[in-house]
């Protein structure tokens, strides 16, 4: 159940840690797995060039910046069609360009099955663990 | 009447005196009602009949071509046996079909509170999704059924990986008795319904029983950061040998694996590890 303002952890290598949720695309409800959404990078995550005072190149994206992502886990319960529900300890997203395509090449992390229904096929493949 | 429409329009005078028929009509109809009553509808009090008066819900039935009322009017037993004259079926609405019962005869059918038809629709579809009854039986609320605080380990259909984890609760509701295991998956809390009595669930089994009786039915404080149990993959692994050990110890090791594929196909449940 993400809505505006909602503070979400950011499980890929994109650099962006915690994100800021700005915007639902395509409808007028809460967000939940699999739907995309609008966010603001609130806090970046600490990269190795950054350490080293060049400019970071691990980390793809600032705090500050305005990217767009995809909600991979919710604490709220979803529902499947089988009667079984699945629900996780946090939130959680992966950014993505405007095309569809995972900005950072890495996620950490368990994603929920109902991203395949919603066609998020290459999210899945990166991932390590489907619940 | 003015001269000057009706030299214009000389039908004009015509609308006048039909309106005032018109009038008239109504007038005479609303003081007269009690003249025009039908005696067959006079006689008909209201105690004696068993539909009302009005018979504006009567329907031509399509296929027996017999008007039938397409109401069904409930009349409580008691009536029907305090009435002691026979009653006369009323015209039009479908002759034979309503007889009026001997004053005498008892009713039991309909005295009889009607039984609450849940459990028995709940046991026919428990039967239905669990012919074998080895599903009912590992939820029975007995020592050997499942209790929170068991570790489960549910295999899925649909190509999803077996999960296993912690039972927080049990949802005791006829056909839709469900499980509620949690665990952790890359460090992350992850909790899941399971219906019992769904096919995807190819089978449930009990990996481990608590030492100490839990004595709480949700076990939601496992929640807490202080209480959570963690992942549950070590206890899998280790429940895997052990079963594998006692296999080959009956001489079937290698069959051991193939055997229990297959036996979580045909849906099978089976209660293991039992303390």
């Amino acid at each position: 159940m993400l809505q505006l303002k909602s503070l979400i952890n950011c499980i890929d290598n994109s650099g962006a840690a915690i994100v800021e949720c700005v915007m639902i695309v395509g409808q007028k409800r809460h967000a939940s797995i699999g739907d995309r959404i609008v966010c603001v990078v609130q806090k970046q995550r600490p990269g190795q060039a950054e350490v080293m005072g060049a400019s970071s190149s691990g980390n793809k994206v600032k705090r500050g910046d305005i990217r767009h992502a995809v909600i991979v886990r919710t604490r709220q319960q979803v529902t499947r069609r089988d009667g079984s529900a699945v629900r996780f300890d946090d939130n959680a997203c992966v950014l993505i360009n405007k095309a569809g395509d995972p900005v950072g090449s890495r996620i950490n992390g368990i994603v929920g099955q109902e991203l395949r229904k919603k066609k998020w096929s290459k999210i899945l493949s990166m991932a390590p663990m489907q619940a | 009447m003015n001269a000057a429409p009706l030299c214009r329009r000389p039908l004009g005078c015509l609308k006048t005196s039909l309106r005032q028929a018109r009038q008239q009509n109504v007038l005479f109809g609303r003081t007269m009602a009690t003249a025009t009553e039908t005696p067959a509808a006079a006689e008909r009090t209201p105690g004696s009949s068993m539909l009302p008066d009005h018979n504006f819900y009567q329907l031509m039935d399509t296929k027996t071509k017999k008007l039938r009322s397409a109401f069904a009017v409930y009349t409580p037993p008691t009536i029907n046996t305090t009435l002691t004259t026979p009653l006369k079926p009323l015209k039009g609405i479908r002759k034979g079909g309503m007889r009026p019962l001997p004053p005498a005869a008892p009713l039991p059918g309909l005295l009889k509170a009607p039984s609450d038809p849940m459990p028995l629709l709940h046991a026919a579809q428990i039967k239905r999704m669990d012919p074998t009854g080895a599903r009912a039986k590992l939820f029975e609320k007995t020592r050997h059924g499942v209790r929170p605080g068991d570790v489960l380990l549910v295999t899925h259909r649909r190509n999803r990986e077996p999960f296993a984890g912690v039972c927080i609760s049990v949802r005791r509701a006829g056909i839709d008795t469900a499980v509620l295991l949690r665990t952790a998956l890359s460090k992350v809390g992850v909790e899941m319904w399971y219906k019992v009595y769904n096919k995807n669930v190819a089978g449930i089994e009990i990996i481990k029983r608590p030492r100490r009786r839990v004595r709480r039915a949700r076990l939601t404080y496992m929640r807490l950061p202080k209480h959570d149990p963690g992942n549950q993959t070590e206890l899998v692994l280790e429940w895997k040998k052990s079963r594998k050990a006692l296999l080959s110890k009956a001489g079937a090791a290698k069959k051991g694996g193939k055997k229990n594929a297959k036996k979580a196909k045909a849906g099978a449940v089976a209660v293991v590890g039992k303390k």
